[in-house]
């Protein structure tokens, strides 16, 4: 069985998000910023009269993002009954895997390894498939 | 108690429907063993539940049949047709027997020993007609009709049945269902909130405007109704206690008594499930260590009984809950010892703590005034686990003690754990909310009677006699920084925790009270220690809610103890000397005078037109209505605008004058009488000043007529001249006047111009005072006034209403 993906940009870089586990794909305009969280998490938007909390999938993984936020998608996903908003560069199709997630040797880089569960093949050549889970729980920068 | 007995009937009758089918599979096939045992759990569930009450009879039908059922099921019997019909019998009997329970009636005596009998093995065919004359009812239909005439007494014919059928009918429901449903109102609410935002963006819009208000109406009904849904009676609660306290009482040789007040109290079936446990810790409390046993009560002129008293009663949405006993009381002294001894504070700091304080010492963690651990309290478990538990579910916990009268506490509670009502402050932009049951008063930074201070990296701010830390939002959230003279432009939300510490919080801005639906935060969020849920504005926006607790115990180590006896404790005082508040001001003649604050109604400013004084009557006119006003003899009134303080006994209202109002303080509640003028009560020191206290009972003492007698004025104006709508009417409405435009009604005094060809706008009217349009009059019997004479117009009107006063 082949699984659908969500594919996006993220810093730059072609990735993918397991597509059963996206429940839409939302401009973000308006954040409300949370002080004291970890930069990862820009702050709360609003849904349908329900908070998402706002994360930068970039700086979750640990690479600056120059583009600004008012452009960006995010993709809405739950996690543990909490929805989040992954922001990213751009997202594009929902697209099958065409092949089973690998690990690459030599790895991805630090911030990317943890966040991915590997590289699958897809239409648009190899991508980065994410680990949602992972991403969301980015330990905090201060304590890593 | 009937709650539970409403439980039991709608599990048994519950049970009764859902082993229906498997009776008849049963009868069917004596020998299928799973039926069997469905049948038998459904025996053993009532026999089992019958011990909670006193339904012997009940209890033995069951039991018997229970008995049946496992000789069968530990293969010593052979289930035959006999049995069958006789364990049918006997849940036929138990369906009759719940619905007369439930009917509140006497079940009719006798027959049970024929149907029991009918279990043994060779007289089933002697009994089954016996006890089955009457036809039998088909298993599991509930209140079928097979009731009325139970299989005794055929010739007593109570109509058991007719009445169980207008008993009113309930349903259960798992409570995960009915969050469910909670969550989705609340969400449609916000939706709504949503949606109305758009609609006002967008304009009137009649089409919609309609339908969508009849939506919010029905929104809030629904809402309501869900709530009372999730409410539970706290006679709930309160009916698992009086077992619990004889258990405990027995075990500890004591003799205690119960009593309970305001079972009606309706509170969130949550709630009621999260106080269940700190309030049975409280009795074992009072019971273990508060009430003493009979010969020492009795030695010390008590009642041999001690009494645990439990009252709860509902104010707003709050629900506070007193749990009192007539013991000994809690010894602060050992208290204060034992915090000692654990290492919890040092001699000096407990030396330095009021009684108060000393007694909120049950809450530190590892303290336990038992002496010896003894099975019921004292293992560990303290009072500090309630309090947490407690001040988890958004409520508080305070206790008064008196040594050998006993003690109280008390608990307040929200109404539900998921609205709360709050408070919404802003900080650097954003706004936050804050729960208001830690909200004790809000003051500005620039009042002369806040003082800052600094001690070391630390704000203190100085406020009516109390010192506490001072924390800037914005540096906790690490938003913005804050200069010692931004103190002053903000505004301190003085905040109390549950254990009596109280800190200042300083923000931009306070907005406004609202109540918010409060939603959970991702992990990550919650990992700030900065926040406790989240919520929507109406305007859709998300706003954090903070979490103070916490924010107070990372930031200033309250919460654990440590900087709470560094507080100016001021409380020892308080408590000796009491207090009333008063509301200071500047009268007429440039005085300062105060008034008891509980008799001030409001604080209202008028136009000089609205005061008429004349000789020794002195009125305001006041929204239509006339005050009879005070206060004006000491001074020149301003020439323009005038401040009235509204003084209200209950019934009547009176108006004082002043020149500017200062401030509501707390004064020593004797005052220093004062003789000479009878308007005031006494004098009062406030910062070192003497204040004279305006005596509340002379103002109203004075006033002959009952406000009942007051009325509004009415006038009448041409509304068919322009001018006179729009230059007239608000001159005469600022007058303090009700202007009337329907030709028919009555009007008190009517104006028109002396021009106007049609003199309609008279009729009707007892006073009529005509306009002209000329300056000048047109000859000496001219009583007519000139259109922009302005003092002559209210002069005229005034002259009106006094002619019909007098």
């Amino acid at each position: 069985m082949t699984e659908l993906l969500l594919q996006c940009l993220i810093a730059g870089r072609p990735a993918a998000i397991p597509a059963r586990e996206v429940q839409s794909v939302i401009a973000v305009e308006d954040i409300t910023p949370i002080p004291g969280t970890p930069d990862f998490i820009l702050g709360l938007t609003a849904l349908r009269s329900q908070a998402l909390t706002v994360i930068d999938c970039a700086r979750a993984i640990g690479v600056e993002n120059s583009a600004p936020v008012d452009e960006r998608r995010a993709a809405v996903v739950d996690l543990d009954g909490h929805l989040y908003a992954l922001l990213v560069d751009e997202a594009y199709d929902v697209g099958e895997a065409l092949s089973e997630a690998v690990a690459v040797p030599g790895g991805f880089g630090a911030g990317w390894q943890r966040a991915a569960r590997g590289l699958v093949e897809t239409e648009h050549g190899p991508t980065l498939l994410l680990d949602t889970s992972a991403l969301i729980c980015t330990p905090r920068q201060d304590a890593a | 108690m009937d709650d539970l007995l409403a439980d039991f009937v709608a599990e048994t009758r519950e049970m009764l429907e859902a082993s229906g089918g498997e009776i008849v599979a049963w009868e069917a096939d004596p020998s299928d063993r799973t039926r069997l045992d469905t049948i038998f759990r459904f025996v053993h569930t009532v026999k089992g539940n019958c011990g909670f009450f006193d339904f012997p009879r009940l209890e033995r039908l069951s039991h018997a049949a229970e008995d049946a059922l496992s000789e069968c099921r530990a293969g010593r019997r052979e289930p035959d047709g006999a049995l069958v019909s006789a364990v049918l019998a006997i849940i036929d009997r138990i369906n009759a027997m719940t619905d007369s329970i439930e009917a509140g009636e006497e079940f009719p005596e006798g027959g049970d020993e024929e149907l029991i009998a009918a279990l043994q093995t060779g007289e089933a065919i002697e009994v089954s007609s016996a006890a089955m004359s009457a036809p039998a009812p088909t298993p599991g239909t509930g209140t079928g009709t097979g009731e009325e005439d139970s299989p005794d007494e055929a010739g007593d014919d109570t109509p058991v049945a007719a009445k169980a059928q207008t008993v009113q009918r309930s349903i259960r429901l798992p409570v995960d269902l009915l969050d469910e449903v909670m969550k989705g109102v609340s969400d449609m609410v916000l939706a709504r909130n949503d949606l109305a935002r758009r609609l006002r963006e967008a304009g009137d819009q009649p089409t919609i405007d309609g339908p969508f208000d009849r939506l919010s109406t029905i929104l809030a009904d629904v809402r309501s109704s869900i709530t009372r849904m999730r409410m539970q009676r706290l006679e709930q609660l309160f009916g698992s206690l009086p077992r619990l306290v004889r258990d405990l009482s027995n075990e500890l040789g004591k003799q205690v008594m119960v009593d309970f007040e305001g079972g009606e109290v309706e509170l969130d079936r949550e709630m009621v499930e999260m106080v269940r446990d700190p309030l049975t810790h409280i009795i074992r409390n009072a019971i273990d260590h508060g009430i003493e046993g009979p010969g020492e009560r009795l030695k010390n002129g008590k009642r041999e009984i001690g009494m645990l008293r439990f009252s709860a009663r509902q104010a707003g949405n709050q629900i506070s809950l007193v749990v009192s006993d007539d013991g000994r009381g809690i010894d602060v002294a050992r208290l204060a010892e034992k915090a000692v001894a654990a290492g919890i504070y040092s001699q000096a700091e407990i030396a330095a703590m009021s009684e108060r304080r000393k007694l909120h010492l049950i809450f530190e963690p590892g303290l336990s005034t038992a002496d010896s651990v003894s099975a019921v309290s004292g293992r560990g478990v303290g009072m500090d686990v309630v309090r947490a538990n407690i001040e988890r579910v958004g409520g508080s916990i305070d206790v008064v003690s008196k040594p050998g009268e006993g003690a109280q506490f008390h608990l307040k509670l929200p109404l539900t754990l998921s609205i709360i009502a709050a408070l919404t402050v802003g900080s650097n932009g954003q706004r936050y909310a804050v729960p208001r049951s830690y909200v004790e008063e809000i003051v500005f930074g620039a009042s002369d009677n806040v003082e800052f201070a600094a001690a070391g990296d630390r704000t203190l701010v100085t406020f009516r006699d109390r010192r506490v830390p001072c924390l800037a939002l914005g540096e906790i959230l690490g938003i913005g920084e804050v200069d010692e003279s931004d103190w002053e432009e903000k505004t301190l939300v003085l905040i109390r925790l549950a254990g009596d510490e109280v800190f200042a919080l300083a923000v931009d801005k306070v907005f406004d009270h609202e109540d918010v639906v409060v939603k959970p935060i991702a992990p990550a969020v919650m990992e700030t220690r900065l926040y406790a849920g989240t919520t929507l504005l109406d305007d859709g926006r998300p706003m954090m809610l903070l979490d103070l607790p916490s924010i107070a115990t990372s930031r200033m180590q309250l919460g654990e103890g440590r900087l709470a006896s560094h507080l100016v404790d001021e409380k020892d005082d308080e408590q000796v000397r009491e207090t009333m508040r008063i509301m200071l001001f500047v009268g007429l003649d440039g005085r300062r005078r105060a008034v008891r604050l509980e008799t001030v109604r409001r604080i209202d400013t008028v136009a000089r037109e609205a005061i008429d004084l004349d000789g020794q009557r002195a009125q305001a006119v006041i929204e239509g209505e006339i005050l009879t006003l005070l206060g004006h003899d000491t001074g020149e009134l301003p020439a323009e605008r005038c401040r009235l303080l509204r003084l209200s006994d209950g019934d009547r209202e009176v108006v004082y004058a002043v020149r500017e109002v200062l401030d509501a303080t707390e004064v020593d509640r004797d005052l220093v009488p004062a003789s000479g003028d009878p308007l005031i009560e006494g004098v009062t020191l406030v910062e070192g000043s003497l204040v004279p206290v305006l005596d509340g009972h002379a103002l109203f003492a004075g006033l002959a007529a009952p406000r009942e007698a007051r009325r509004t004025w009415s006038c009448r104006i041409p509304r068919e001249s322009d001018w006179a709508r729009t230059i007239l009417e608000p001159l005469v409405e600022a007058a303090g006047y009700r202007i009337v435009s329907d030709e028919a009604e009555e009007a008190d005094i009517a104006i028109e111009l002396a021009e106007s060809a049609h003199a309609k706008t008279a009729a009707g009217a007892r006073e009529v005072i005509r306009l002209r349009s000329a300056p000048d009059a047109a000859g000496a019997d001219d009583t007519t006034i000139y259109r922009y004479d302005r003092d002559g117009l209210l002069a005229a009107l005034k002259q009106a209403r006094i002619g019909r006063t007098a």
